[in-house]
């Protein structure tokens, strides 16, 4: 009834923002000003109505990221297998980062997350949007070596 | 009429209209169901689940469509789970149970919970005795709590949101009714929510913080003590205050509002001012103010207040009893008679005018408006008649808005018009420069400044806009004086009464004055006649009863007229042989004008006396007395009775009411109007008021009068001043200034209020940043106009070669004029 036009009562426009942010985060790594900016501007919502729902999801990040983003699987299988906890321990002695932190020349961000859906490959991670099972130290060097060169 | 809808709560029967919610369906019958996200003004959200409720809806046999029947009665099916009363729309045959064991052990753990975090500091907040937090758990809670003392969770307890409002994270209880308003209905969506969970905060995402005219509602509406204001912040408790029925004088909306008083040691025992909140006057304001009402009220205590008579002694101003002044003063007007005049402006009261005119009109001499902005006579026959509200309008109405910066001149009717809007009213706006409202309507009307009147003589023959006019049920056409002084402003108000003429008497039809003082439309009511020219005033007039105006603080030129300043006049100025007039000044502070005065008289302000004002809308409204009077300090249509009375006028000097029954006997327009007729109320929705302060918020109840709308007169009273000769343009080397109205600019209500100051700035004008870079200037850079050095602001929606001069900022403007302006 009230606010027809507006973006908080279209439901069109409300519906459309997370999908958007997701697309914007994609592009930019991660939402910065910019992105936030451009969503909003996209979506006819104010800023601070994109940046107050980007920040109730864990998943949207309002602060810079790596390049790659290694999320460490802790679920029940990978533990378990008792993948979880060494190989968060030695990737974080690798990196030299704890969990959540960046490496100072922005290209690794390490993560604990709660399961990867991916239990027949245990001990599982991924990088960005591509998953890694059955994980040995070896295969972490390997990989953590690979990505450094790219 | 929409269908009702018969349900059953707690045992009682109700019809409602379809679509009622059940928390709006109880209060009707006086069930109070306990809230704390839901607003009757704004969109159910049902988050913070206090409301939940048993819900039953009577079973229907799918086969036949039947509601299936027990013992004679329809079979009521519960659901499993608790609704939520304020998201839940009624349906026919539906049994809600408000107080039932599962409803109210939600309640009670509702509360638990919102109160494991909330800091237990009642003793010192702000909210504490009139908080729905504290009230509902007194009504609702349990006794004890289950949760771990230690592991309460701390935040912020001072935080800054703007340099207005302060805010309490500790105290918040994410019922987001903050956010909402500014989003819904600000229409300024500057807080938001940020994390999640128990690191929910509120933030605000603007540019100074909290960038809203209408911030101070949040503290109304909150329902605990996480926003305060920072002008009341740790000022009082609330049940340590009065509450007197006032009017806000800021401007032509006529908010009703009521005075929070206190007698406190802090101020020398004195009985203080403490806050203005709103009160509830659904036609008129809602339960809405905006912030410079709320905040502009510290001349009141303003310790340079006139408090005793003054009279010029040897060329100096000294102190003399009233006895002396009166004398004095009635001693030159009677001896001037015909070459009195008086002059007086909207900030007076409908009782200080009357009797103003009605000493002009014994004396033979003239009473004058001091304004710049006229139409008043046509306000007066063809404005909106009784029965009109802005809430009702919508679909078939159409709003015409011209020449006017409703945001600035008018904030609550620019909230108002801006909610019709959404309900389907066409809104139509002319303006030569984009205003806030343009976001809102559906027409953009652009002109150049100087052609407000042709263009809206032309309005109805054009093409949609003009269909939108001609074809709307409803009309109503605002117009103000954005760029216009007196003789355009005139001129416009004649091209827009001839939309509204053949409506004339129909309710939600009519003229709309956006007057610059809060009873102009008074004033023009009362017979007043616009002043036109100033100076052959000072130049012709024995004696001048000026009050409540400040003819020299606006405009400095004029003081070549005035002898005591005789240093500053430039010798060829005074080149007239008639001797200066006596100048008789009436007012609050040593205005500049006070200051050449031959005597003066301390008046009482609005929030000392008694009176009434008329707004815009023609709605007669009283005002109450809320503190005692400074000093010596006596109502204005006391002082002009006083005055009368010494050579032998009778007017009324003791009541306000026996000057309104006299204005009733004599005025048309006031006809059988009466003190009690405005006290009058009727219920109104939503409820609000102490009881109710969970639901509506600290908005007062209305018990002191909803004001009577006048009657129209029959014909325009007086021809008041025409526009001539052509529209002033700029051109390669000459400038067009034009005044243009600032919410918070530097008269003495808002200069008063230190709170302010950060959003008032000093002197400047606005120029396009095409026409500074031609100047080589820069934002906050200094410039030449006329011989004022001013700040310039870019704003990109002025024309090019049009500098916007706010008025009462320090530069005087009475109209447009060309001017030369440079770098300084």
């Amino acid at each position: 009834m009230r606010n027809p036009q507006s973006a908080i009562e279209n439901p069109k426009s409300r519906a459309m923002l997370l999908a958007a942010l997701y697309i914007a985060q994609e592009q930019y790594g991660w939402l910065n000003p910019e992105a936030i900016r451009r969503v909003a501007d996209r979506l006819n919502l104010t800023e601070g109505q994109v940046r107050s729902t980007a920040s109730f999801y864990t998943l949207f990040k309002l602060e810079p990221q790596g390049r790659y983003r290694i999320q460490v699987c802790e679920g029940l299988s990978c533990y378990l297998v008792g993948g979880a906890e060494p190989m968060m321990d030695f990737i974080s002695k690798k990196l030299k980062i704890k969990p959540g932190e960046t490496t100072p020349d922005g290209k690794f961000t390490l993560e604990v997350v709660e399961c990867l859906a991916a239990c027949d490959l245990a001990p599982a991670l991924k990088v960005n949007d591509e998953l890694y099972g059955q994980m040995t130290a070896e295969k972490i060097d390997a990989l953590l070596e690979e990505l450094r060169n790219v | 009429m929409t269908k009702q809808v018969t349900l059953t709560i707690d045992g009682q029967q109700v019809a409602v209209s379809e679509g009622t919610l059940i928390v709006n369906a109880a209060k009707q019958i006086g069930i109070d169901i306990p809230v704390f996200c839901y607003h009757p003004k704004m969109e159910p959200v049902g988050m913070c689940r206090q409301c939940l409720v048993e819900v039953g809806r009577p079973v229907v046999d799918r086969a036949t469509g039947q509601v299936v029947m027990e013992d004679g009665k329809p079979k009521i099916q519960f659901g499993a789970k608790l609704e939520t009363a304020c998201t839940t729309p009624v349906s026919d045959g539906m049994v809600v149970l408000t107080a039932s064991e599962k409803a109210k052990a939600n309640q009670r753990e509702i509360l638990e919970f919102l109160l494991t975090s909330h800091p237990l500091d009642c003793p010192v907040c702000d909210k504490g005795g009139e908080c729905p937090l504290q009230n509902l758990t007194l009504a609702h809670g349990a006794p004890a709590s289950r949760f771990i003392y230690d592991e309460k969770q701390h935040a912020d307890k001072r935080v800054p949101l703007g340099d207005l409002i302060w805010l309490d994270r500790e105290r918040c209880i994410q019922c987001a009714r903050c956010i909402r308003f500014q989003d819904e209905i600000a229409g300024e969506s500057v807080l938001a929510f940020y994390q999640r969970g128990r690191a929910t905060d509120i933030i605000t995402n603007s540019e100074p913080g909290f960038d809203s005219i209408f911030s101070g509602n949040t503290t109304d509406i909150c329902p605990v003590g996480a926003l305060t204001t920072a002008d009341f912040r740790f000022g009082a408790r609330p049940w340590e205050m009065k509450a007197a029925a006032s009017i806000c004088s800021q401007c032509p909306v006529g908010c009703n509002v009521t005075l929070n008083t206190r007698r406190e040691a802090k101020s020398g025992g004195k009985v203080v001012l403490k806050r203005v909140m709103p009160r509830q006057n659904e036609a008129v304001n809602e339960i809405w103010i905006c912030d410079k009402g709320r905040f502009a009220h510290h001349f009141t205590e303003n310790e340079h207040r006139l408090a005793t008579p003054l009279a010029r002694k040897d060329g100096k101003l000294a102190l003399v009893s009233w006895d002396k002044a009166l004398g004095l003063v009635a001693g030159k007007l009677a001896d001037a008679k015909g070459e009195a005049v008086v002059l007086a402006s909207g900030r007076l009261s409908n009782e200080d005018l009357f009797n103003l005119k009605q000493l002009a009109d014994g004396l033979g001499g003239e009473a004058l408006l001091y304004t710049q902005m006229g139409g008043g006579e046509l306000t007066t026959a063809y404005g909106v008649p009784a029965g009109t509200n802005f809430a009702e309008m919508g679909i078939g109405t159409t709003i015409l808005v011209v020449a006017s910066d409703l945001y600035n001149e008018a904030p609550i009717w620019y909230l108002r018009l801006k909610q019709a809007a959404e309900r389907g009213a066409t809104l139509i706006l002319a303006n030569a420069r984009e205003t806030k409202l343009e976001k809102y309507s559906q027409f953009v009307v652009r002109y150049s400044y100087g052609d407000e009147a042709e263009t809206i003589c032309g309005l109805a023959k054009k093409a949609h806009v003009g269909e939108a006019i001609t074809s709307a049920e409803n009309l109503v056409v605002l117009y103000g004086s954005d760029g216009l002084g007196l003789d355009g402003s005139s001129a416009l108000a004649a091209a827009c009464a001839e939309l509204v003429k053949s409506r004339a008497g129909k309710p939600n039809n009519g003229l709309i004055g956006v007057w610059p003082r809060a009873n102009d439309q008074g004033a023009w009511e009362l017979g007043f006649k616009p002043v036109a020219d100033l100076k052959a005033v000072f130049q012709k007039a024995n004696v001048v009863y000026i009050a409540g105006a400040d003819p020299f603080g606006d405009n400095p030129e004029l003081t070549s007229r005035i002898p005591h300043h005789a240093s500053r006049i430039p010798q060829h100025a005074s080149r007239s042989t008639h001797p200066a007039p006596f100048i008789i000044v009436q007012e609050l502070f040593l205005t500049e004008t006070a200051k050449l005065a031959d005597v003066i008289l301390p008046a009482q302000a609005v929030t000392e006396r008694e009176g009434s004002f008329t707004s815009g809308e023609r709605r007669a409204q009283r005002f109450y007395p809320a503190v005692p009077a400074r000093g010596q300090s006596r109502a204005d249509f006391v002082i002009t009775a006083q005055i009368a009375a010494e050579f032998g006028l009778e007017l009324e000097g003791r009541f306000a009411a026996r000057v309104m029954d006299k204005m009733a006997a004599t005025v048309k327009t006031f006809a059988g109007i009466s003190y009690r007729e405005l006290a009058e109320t009727t219920e109104q929705w939503p409820i609000v008021g102490r009881g109710d302060l969970y639901y509506g918020g600290t908005t007062y109840e209305n018990k002191q009068g909803l004001g009577v709308i006048l009657a129209l007169s029959p014909s325009p009273t007086g021809r008041g001043a025409r526009g001539e000769g052509k529209p002033l343009r700029p051109d390669e080397d000459h400038w067009l200034a034009v005044p243009v109205t600032r919410l918070y600019d530097l008269g003495i209500t808002v200069a008063t209020s230190a709170l302010l100051k950060a959003r008032t700035g000093g002197a400047h004008i606005l120029l396009h940043p095409d026409s500074a870079q031609k100047l080589g200037l820069a934002a906050g850079e200094q410039v030449e106009l006329n011989g004022n050095r001013l700040e310039v602001r870019l704003d990109p929606t002025v024309p090019v070669m049009v500098a916007l001069v706010p008025r009462s900022m320090g530069v005087p403007i009475a109209g447009p004029m060309v001017a030369k302006i440079k770098a300084a």
